[in-house]
């Protein structure tokens, strides 16, 4: 039954906001690949308990930004009128929500198989990964704008300051992929190694640890877009 | 017939309910605004609230009360051919109004307390006109005329002044500052202000909404002299004043923690070009709602950028309450006279 007050009131014109719950989501996407980065660590030290550990964790941080991605699109009626123009806000929902969904893929794929990392390989997986969390938290304070920005309801100043963010994310996650290229390379030099199988789901891995500072590019992007479409 | 004329007492007392309602609800919505953006406590907000209300009323109430006791059905002319009729009316359209509002209130429909006494009032008119006691052309149509496209002006206007009062607060204060929330501070102290201005203006707008019948019967019995007398206003604000602190505590609390989107420069926005409009109209003998001003203030804030998301479908739900409230409470109003007169009293 509905609990009925005595009340008439205004509240009815103030919809929730989604930009809180936005940027919940995407701390949840930083809190994923945080883990992440100890999985990784985990793994190059072949402790594999704590890999299956965190990757349960992960699901668990996967599962939340799924819940306030699912609020999000069911708030957004076609009543509701935001600073920002409602669709561009959903383009970029979109790859920030891959964020956590492509951790948790990779969190999986560890587990798959357990290999003895030659040196220059582990390096180079911990120095991939370093630089993928490092993408994700420059998207993370890119995003950590957003309160500013509707503070000040879009002030050129802090449009500005805000938009200066988006090349740095580009930049990191230009590092990444040249990280990607070369720890590929040098994956296929170590085939005798590592075996068929173990070429295949090494690189896999590093394409998959990749694709997250790419994903956290593209939000950054489809951030900017929304911000100058408004 | 004296002060203690059954019929008077249950106007009095008809007139107290209505104002309570206002108080608890229209009143709260009002001042909530200002206990969402932190500027005010609950217990200041009713303190400022009662000595302003009451203030607004007494003070500034008296236009349109007159509008509404005799701007719309010519009571003058009807208190010549039977003074019984417009005693009798007037007790029917407040208690026609007073049914609606709280139904509506039941139900939380975003009802304006001054629709209702006006379609109540009409109802009340277009019945004498219907059994032949007044003319159809003896209604002031360009009164109502008038008073109906205030209401759609005035949420218009609440929009624009809102729009235009938060567009410089913030080209000028919020993006110039290194820190918009040191702006957000000083907002504070201004909206103090702004909540006595509101209830400033909502006192002299809306206490014609609960004495506004009385003061007809009143004129008509003779137990009046002046055209407003003061205490016929201060009945009103009293009970305004009464509904608010007994329960528009409640409404304000709701609305405080639900709209923390509303910071002070927002709330400042909203409310100023929400007095304003009201006041403008008070001036103008012009009753309209105050809540559905705000509502048009909060939408020109949104518009101007300053909301994280406004539901437009609000716009909807008021117009239907308006297309709904007047005939409801006409008919009702006409019911309740009919039935009145019927059973001899």
């Amino acid at each position: 039954m509905i609990r009925r007050e005595y009340i008439r009131s205004v509240l009815n014109v103030f919809a929730e906001s989604p930009f809180r719950p936005l940027h919940m989501h995407a701390e949840k996407g930083g809190d994923a690949v945080r883990k992440l980065s100890e999985s990784v660590e985990a793994y190059c030290k072949g402790d594999m308990v704590r890999v299956e550990e965190l990757s349960r964790e992960i699901d668990v941080i996967e599962h939340e930004a799924d819940v306030i991605k699912q609020t999000i699109r069911s708030q957004l009626k076609s009543s509701i009128m935001l600073p920002v123009n409602a669709n561009d806000l959903l383009d970029f929902l979109k790859p920030q929500d891959t964020i956590p969904d492509d951790a948790q893929d990779v969190a999986y794929w560890l587990l798959l198989r357990q290999c003895e990392l030659p040196d220059v390989i582990r390096d180079g997986f911990l120095e991939l990964m370093s630089r993928t969390a490092a993408t994700v938290e420059m998207y993370e304070t890119l995003v950590d704008q957003l309160s500013e920005l509707l503070e000040t309801s879009f002030g050129k100043k802090d449009v500005k300051q805000t938009l200066a963010i988006v090349p740095k994310v580009e930049e990191l996650e230009h590092e990444v992929d040249i990280i990607e290229t070369d720890l590929i390379k040098i994956i296929f030099k170590h085939e005798d190694v590592l075996g068929g199988a173990g070429v295949y789901h090494l690189t896999e891995l590093v394409k998959s640890i990749g694709d997250i500072a790419d994903k956290s590019e593209y939000a950054a992007d489809r951030l900017r877009t929304m911000i100058l479409r408004r | 017939m004296d002060l203690f004329d059954p019929v008077v007492i249950a106007l009095i007392i008809a007139g107290l309910y209505m104002a309570w309602n206002i108080g608890a609800n229209d009143l709260a919505n009002a001042m909530g605004t200002s206990v969402g953006s932190g500027a005010l406590s609950i217990k200041q907000v009713i303190v400022i609230a009662g000595v302003f209300e009451f203030a607004g009323a007494v003070f500034f109430g008296e236009r349109v009360t007159s509008t509404i006791a005799k701007g719309i059905v010519p009571i003058d002319s009807i208190k010549l051919i039977e003074p019984h009729f417009v005693v009798i009316g007037m007790l029917a359209a407040i208690l026609a109004a007073g049914f609606w509002i709280t139904f509506a209130t039941f139900y939380n429909l975003p009802v304006s307390t001054t629709h209702s006494i006006v379609g109540a009032v009409l109802g009340f008119g277009l019945m004498l006109a219907y059994n032949g006691v007044i003319g159809f052309a003896d209604i002031n149509w360009l009164v109502l005329a008038k008073i109906v496209g205030s209401w759609l002006v005035s949420p218009l206007l609440g929009a624009a002044l809102a729009y235009i009062i938060f567009s410089i607060i913030r080209y000028f204060l919020l993006q110039q500052a290194d820190n918009p929330y040191d702006i957000e501070k000083r907002f504070v102290t201004l909206q103090i202000l702004t909540a006595c201005f509101i209830a400033f203006a909502h006192g002299s707008n809306d206490v014609a909404n609960a004495v506004g019948p009385l003061l007809a019967a009143m004129n008509t019995l003779g137990l009046t002299n002046s055209t407003v007398p003061i205490w016929v206003l201060a009945i009103g604000g009293f009970g305004m004043v009464l509904g608010l602190a007994t329960w528009g505590y409640r409404v304000i609390e709701t609305i405080g923690t639900k709209i923390t989107e509303l910071t002070p420069t927002r709330g400042f926005s909203a409310e100023f070009a929400t007095a304003s409009v009201v006041v403008l109209h008070s001036y103008s003998s012009l009753p309209i709602s105050t809540t559905h001003t705000l509502v048009g203030s909060v939408i020109g804030v949104g518009l101007a950028g300053g909301l994280a998301a406004v539901d437009l479908s609000v716009i909807g739900k008021i117009i239907m309450s308006w297309i709904i409230t007047v005939p409801v409470a006409a008919a009702t109003s006409a019911l309740i006279f009919t039935g009145l007169i019927g059973i001899g009293i």
